[in-house]
């Protein structure tokens, strides 16, 4: 029953099989060029959502008094630091929506630059978790601080004598 | 060529249609990559909370009165330029009742006059 006629097909057979695995190669491999774009997309939603926190944070509840974000820069209070990280991922963490926990899990490094009494600059950190290289966005917010007593200790030389603003960089990555 | 013959030719101009269509489809997905990938690149790098906020910033002490004693000119012009590489600049003209914001991260450009202050 077995007989070696018909090579030629079996070789042609071979050859389309070849030809329709390289093919589907090429388009699956261009399809993933996709991919870049879904990042940015990402870092574009976090980048607002750290903004708005932000901005929410520096919003006072009363026209007049200073916002949760002043306070907090001008506090003495040793676990100032805590608070602020609490506040900022209860506002960025509280999602719906997310399997499982309900809760997100983006994480922040704070730092405070400002210009103290003799106009050098200084940067600060004020609050730090470990970070292993996740994919990070920075946020940004000038802050206003009126007149205040006593210095907190965290920021040597600031000025305390008169209005004055100083930069809050948040660095926020999803773990 | 005696096998040849002109049997087919439905089938062989079907085929040759069929491949130019998947020339144009096989374009489209390309643009679609570019696309996506360039308008939320643009999105991230417009820096239009930054922009908000400084002009915010400057307001503030607008309406306390201060813009022109206090040294928040130094403030946001040093400390953005060390740590963005950005130009927030300002003058405020309190006789003429006009303010002048200037904004440049290098790509982006933003200059506002306000009157009637």
């Amino acid at each position: 029953m077995v007989n070696d006629s018909g090579q030629l097909y079996t070789i042609e057979g071979l050859a389309a099989g070849i030809l329709m695995l390289v093919t589907a190669y090429l388009v699956v491999s261009t399809t993933t060029v996709l991919t870049p774009q879904d990042v940015h997309i990402n870092d574009m939603q976090l980048e607002q959502l750290g903004n708005d926190v932000l901005s929410m944070m520096d919003t006072p509840d009363q026209y007049g008094n200073p916002s949760s974000l002043t306070k907090m820069i001008q506090s003495t209070e040793p676990n100032i630091e805590e608070e602020f990280k609490d506040n900022f991922l209860y506002y960025a963490n509280n999602a719906t929506n997310i399997a499982g926990t309900g809760y997100d899990r983006l994480n922040l490094n704070a730092t405070v630059t400002y210009l103290d009494q003799f106009n050098n600059m200084k940067t600060v950190t004020f609050y730090e978790q470990p970070y292993y290289r996740e994919k990070a966005v920075k946020v940004t917010r000038w802050v206003y601080l009126p007149k205040f007593t006593p210095i907190p200790a965290r920021f040597p030389g600031i000025v305390s004598t008169e209005n004055q603003t100083v930069l809050l960089e948040v660095l926020l990555w999803r773990e | 060529m005696a096998g040849m013959n002109e049997d087919a030719q439905w089938i062989v101009m079907l085929g040759f249609i069929i491949s130019i269509i998947l020339i144009f489809l096989a374009l489209i997905v390309n643009q679609s990559a570019l696309i996506g990938k360039t308008t939320s690149e643009s999105v991230l790098e417009f820096p239009k909370s930054e922009i908000q906020d400084a002009r915010a910033e400057i307001m503030e002490y607008y309406w306390n009165g201060t813009l022109d004693q206090s040294d928040l000119e130094q403030y946001l012009y040093n400390i953005t330029l060390e740590r963005k590489g950005t130009i927030i600049w300002y003058d405020y003209n309190r006789a003429a009742g006009t303010l002048f914001i200037h904004y440049n991260d290098g790509s982006t450009e933003y200059n506002e006059m306000v009157r009637d202050l």
